[in-house]
């Protein structure tokens, strides 16, 4: 399988990113894990033309041909970050590749909680109608003291952490697996593959 | 009333702005709405710190200024828009003005939910903590289908929904009232007088006295007879200054006296406490500081030094001494850096002075089995010195054959030692020892800086000669006065009185470089201004990397592990921050791989004295199972091993009769240890072992076990060479005890006058190094004592050269 994992924050030294790249390697047998990064890509800004910028496009172009996405999230002030928002924004407003994707949400905090909150909101805003992705249920992965977890070669140290991980991926694979059973792509049809937030009201 | 009206998107077009230009048309007769754009707010980043650009502190003051902020959101995704979201991260990260403001939210969507789960999010966002809005409950104003609720002069249509939005702007105003008036320091009053209370300090509780008129507090004394001298002095200024210039406990914890500084505000919130008043009104009163525009100041100087330790103020002094500028910038808010933390004595061989003291037993069999030592061991480069060693010793052993003798010392004995010392090999099969004519230099000039330091005022304990821990020799000069602190107090004073200024709390961000050559740096002060410092050299003399523990792990070649949670002896400012300094310019590094532990520190907080510390001939280490695991008698780099391969955490068994031999503590220190659960007391050793977690019958054998080999006088498990008691005479203590950081030996690459060398072994024009931040002398392992006479010795080189070099530079 093919998924791709967004790094949910334009920090330089992130343990999202530290616990993408460890699930990269450690699952590498199960799946191909691709790594984006979203620092670059441009804040949201209703662009006239709907048009994607090229930098969102890749990225998109990525998750469309990807069996399945995983977000690893920070959480800032109780929610996602902004940078990782906007990034949903693009996607939402120009290309929407996220429809009946597969979603898992991890998330990686220094306090113990680990980001419990971001990722209630990140389920909230991935099931909107703008972007109806398939966020697997039930499954949460929360990583609380982040910034001990992993050692220098960035393998994750609590052991139990590790197991949940594991447990958790296989039934994302299995997800992925199910919801491409129920969803033949025929059933789905979109009206439109740009979407407004008039759109909504009818008005166009 | 004055509100901030924020317009929740960047789009051009927004219904949420209408909505608010609505807002400051109709309510114009009852307060004043600014309304504020997210347009030119850059995407919050955590690694890119924009706080200071003008839109975010424009944001920060008119919200601090506003008596209340209105946020009109629309929904997007379910949630509130990034822009949004933007700001509100800026406003939160390192500056807090939203915190205790009266928040109203409003929203307006093209569907009929009026963004009605944005403004969920938006409410559980701005009561996160780092946001700590008060945001009105109830009267959620969501507009829906907004496209068709304003006509053509931007007015809202329908008279419902313009009651319902008067209704809850009323509520609204009154509740920013109310806020408000949470919000403002209630006037308190004491019941005056002098309340006793303790303060917890770095070692323990502090007697304070807290005087309290009826509405001030006047005075705050705190007795630090038992503390650190150095370490929180600045705490123990500058908190009680703090509190009573601003009559508030809403002051800043001092960056490396964090304990200490909450210790005081807490000792005095308990007195106000105990006068009758609320000391949470008190913590509420924030000393209002004004947001600074950020400044530039330039300095030219002729040398700047980083680092105001013993290294970094002896190396200004001598360029002061010298008739020239010196500039110490010092991160931390005190000076003395490790050096205060430092037991006293320096090795320093002055034969002349020794030789007043009668040799000790066991002293000249020391001498005598040097002289066995096979010469292949010795490296090439010193065997000549090992030679000439050789025959003083020989000369000296007969001089003295009939005779206890005095003792012996030489400038080559120090540098054998030294050298010998420091040899090591790590895990890789490494073997290290200390670089020939870094050593030469060091054991040829250390009695110069005794000298030296003699002459700016520093005194020293002439009537004994002391061997400091780990220093294998009596020739430590031992100052009078507070150990560590007494060299930093001498330098400091004549660093200033020579004219020279020490910036505190001014960390060295990087160096200038011109033409490849080093000349000055930028830093920034306490008020997060930049501090551009020109100069013709930079000495780094910032210390070494104890503290760091991902910069120890990194390069650790020698413990088979350290742990995430190690602690330090060190100054918590040991960050390697001069060697990161140096290699940004291309320096080399030596010997990175190897670090000195101090095996029996505090587990918590890497302190030696806490618990019972014992001399260790009455120590007695049991792992987490309850058994013996090393001769306690061996060396530190023996028992932090062991420690290691025990799990890292262990126990010092000790009894009454021991408790009597332990260093620096007091029955009301240990009482206190033992209330709080960091030392462990009881009447039986069955006791003992269940609150420590271990078998109670392991635990019992070990110590009976270990009470025969006293007995006997030989340890057949481990084989400890010294006993002194037994451990048999209730109560019984275990002390919790882990291997702690200590010293790191590695460091930038030098050569003999302190420069600082490139990968080609090159020096870097105008960049120096001394003391810890340098490596090669110590090698593998540090001599007790020798870190004082490396500091103070290459201090004065590094001047000498830093001054030298620039003059020939002139002349040519």
């Amino acid at each position: 399988m093919k998924f791709v994992g967004i790094v949910g924050t334009n920090a330089t030294q992130s343990t999202n990113r530290q616990l993408l790249q460890y699930m990269q390697r450690h699952f590498e047998q199960q799946a191909t894990i691709e790594i984006c990064e979203i620092k670059d890509l441009p804040a949201f800004n209703e662009p006239d033309d709907r048009a994607a910028p090229s930098t969102v496009q890749q990225l998109s172009d990525k998750i469309n041909v990807a069996d399945g996405v995983i977000f690893a999230t920070p959480e800032y002030d109780h929610s996602i970050p902004a940078v990782l928002k906007s990034a949903i924004e693009w996607l939402s407003y120009t290309t929407r590749p996220l429809i009946n994707k597969p979603v898992m949400i991890v998330g990686a905090s220094n306090g113990s909680l680990g980001t419990s909150r971001a990722q209630a909101h990140l389920r909230q805003i991935l099931e909107a109608p703008e972007l109806k992705a398939l966020v697997m249920p039930n499954v949460e992965y929360l990583l609380g003291r982040s910034l001990q977890a992993f050692d220098d070669q960035g393998n994750l140290t609590y052991p139990d952490k590790v197991q949940e991980l594991d447990n958790a991926f296989d039934e994302f694979v299995d997800f992925v697996d199910l919801t491409t059973k129920i969803m033949p792509s025929s059933q789905f049809f979109e009206k439109s593959k740009q979407f407004s937030w008039k759109q909504v009201t009818g008005e166009e | 009333m004055k509100f901030v009206g924020i317009v929740g998107t960047n789009a051009r077009h927004s219904y949420n702005r209408m909505l608010l230009e609505f807002m400051q048309r109709h309510f114009a007769d009852q307060a004043e709405i600014e309304i504020l754009e997210l347009t030119d707010v850059p995407m919050f980043d955590e690694s890119n710190d924009q706080t200071d650009s003008d839109v975010i502190q424009q944001f920060a003051t008119k919200i601090e200024a506003a008596d209340g902020v209105i946020i009109a959101s629309p929904e997007h995704n379910h949630s509130i828009p990034s822009a949004l979201k933007s700001i509100i991260e800026w406003l939160s990260f390192k500056i807090h003005p939203f915190d205790g403001q009266a928040v109203m939210i409003v929203g307006a969507s093209y569907s009929v939910q009026g963004s009605s789960r944005a403004q969920l999010h938006l409410r559980q966002v701005l009561d996160a903590p780092g946001v700590n809005a008060s945001v009105m409950p109830g009267s959620e104003f969501l507009l829906g289908r907004a496209q068709t609720a304003f006509d053509d002069q931007g007015n809202l249509k329908v008279q419902g929904t313009i009651d319902f939005l008067d209704s809850c702007f009323a509520k609204f105003q009154k509740f920013a009232e109310i806020v408000a008036e949470m919000n403002a320091p209630e006037a308190l009053s004491f019941n005056p007088g002098t309340y006793e209370v303790t303060a917890t300090g770095h070692n323990g509780e502090l007697p304070m006295r807290v005087t309290l008129s009826a509405d001030r507090i006047e005075d705050i004394e705190i007795d630090t007879s038992s503390e650190t001298k150095g370490i929180a002095d600045v705490a123990f200024e500058r908190i009680p200054k703090e509190i009573i210039d601003g009559q508030t406990l809403a002051v800043d914890a001092i960056s490396g006296a964090s304990i200490t500084s909450h210790g005081v505000i807490d000792g005095v919130a308990r007195a106000v406490k105990e006068a009758g008043a609320n000391p949470d009104e008190l913590k509420k009163r924030r000393a209002t500081k004004a947001v600074a525009k950020p400044k530039v100041t330039e300095v030219t100087t002729d040398v700047v030094v980083v680092g105001a330790g013993g290294a970094g103020l002896t190396a200004a002094a001598k360029v002061l001494q010298a008739g020239h500028q010196a500039l110490v910038l010092e991160k931390f808010p005190a000076v003395g850096g490790n050096t205060v933390r430092a037991g006293g004595p320096m090795n320093a061989a002055d034969p002349d002075w020794q030789r007043q003291f009668a040799a000790l037993p066991g002293e000249k069999r020391s001498l005598q089995e040097l002289t066995e030592l096979d010469e292949a061991q010795i490296a090439p480069e010193y065997r000549a010195d090992f030679r000439t060693l050789k025959q003083q010793i020989k000369t000296y052993l007969a001089d003295n054959a009939d005779q206890t003798g005095t003792l012996f010392d030489s400038t080559l004995l120090h540098r054998i030692q030294t050298y010998l010392g420091g040899k090591r090999t790590d895990l890789n099969g490494q073997q290290i020892y200390g670089q020939y004519d870094l050593v030469k230099e060091l054991t040829d000039n250390a009695l110069d800086s005794v000298k030296w330091l003699k002459s700016i005022g520093v005194k020293f304990d002439e009537t004994q000669v002391t061997m400091p821990v780990g220093a294998i020799w009596r020739r430590g000069h031992k100052p009078m006065g507070d150990l560590g602190f007494a060299y930093i107090q001498t330098l400091k004073d004549f660093v200033e009185k020579q004219g020279g200024t020490i910036m505190t709390e001014t960390p060295v961000q990087k160096l200038l470089v011109t033409d490849g050559q080093v000349r000055g740096v930028v830093a920034t002060n306490a008020d997060h201004e930049q501090v551009i410092v020109h100069a013709d050299a930079v000495i780094l003399a910032s210390g070494g990397f104890a503290a760091n523990t991902k910069m120890l792990q990194k390069y650790n070649t020698y413990w088979t592990a350290i742990d995430d949670d190690v602690k330090t002896t060190n100054s918590p400012a040991m960050t390697g921050d001069g060697i990161r300094l140096g290699t940004s310019v291309g320096a080399d590094l030596v010997g990175m791989g190897f670090s000195q532990m101090m095996p029996v520190s505090d587990p918590n907080t890497g302190e030696l004295f806490t618990g019972l510390q014992v001399p260790p001939a009455n120590f007695v280490m049991v792992n987490q199972q309850g058994k013996r695991f090393v001769n306690e008698y061996g060396s530190r780099d023996e028992l932090t091993q062991a420690a290691i391969d025990n799990g890292s955490l262990f126990y010092l068994i000790a009894d009454e009769a021991i408790k009597k031999t332990a260093y620096n503590t007091s029955q009301a220190k240990i009482d206190q240890q033992v209330a709080d659960g960091t030392l462990f007391r009881a009447n039986t050793l069955a006791e003992l072992a269940e609150q420590i977690k271990v078998d109670p019958d392991v635990l019992t054998k070990t110590i009976s076990d270990y009470n025969h080999y006293v007995d006997a006088g030989s340890d057949p498990e481990f084989h400890k060479t010294a006993f002194d008691l037994k451990v048999e005479v209730a109560p019984f203590y275990a002390t919790p005890r882990k291997p702690a950081t200590h010293h790191t030996m590695g460091g930038l690459k030098i050569d003999t006058g302190a420069h600082v060398l490139d990968h080609q072994g090159q020096p870097i024009d105008g960049l120096y190094a001394a003391g810890e931040v340098a490596g090669g002398i110590h090698a593998g392992n540090r001599l007790g004592g020798n870190s004082l006479s490396d500091i103070f010795t290459f201090g004065r080189i590094a001047a000498a050269n830093a001054l030298a070099d620039h003059e020939t530079a002139v002349t040519e």
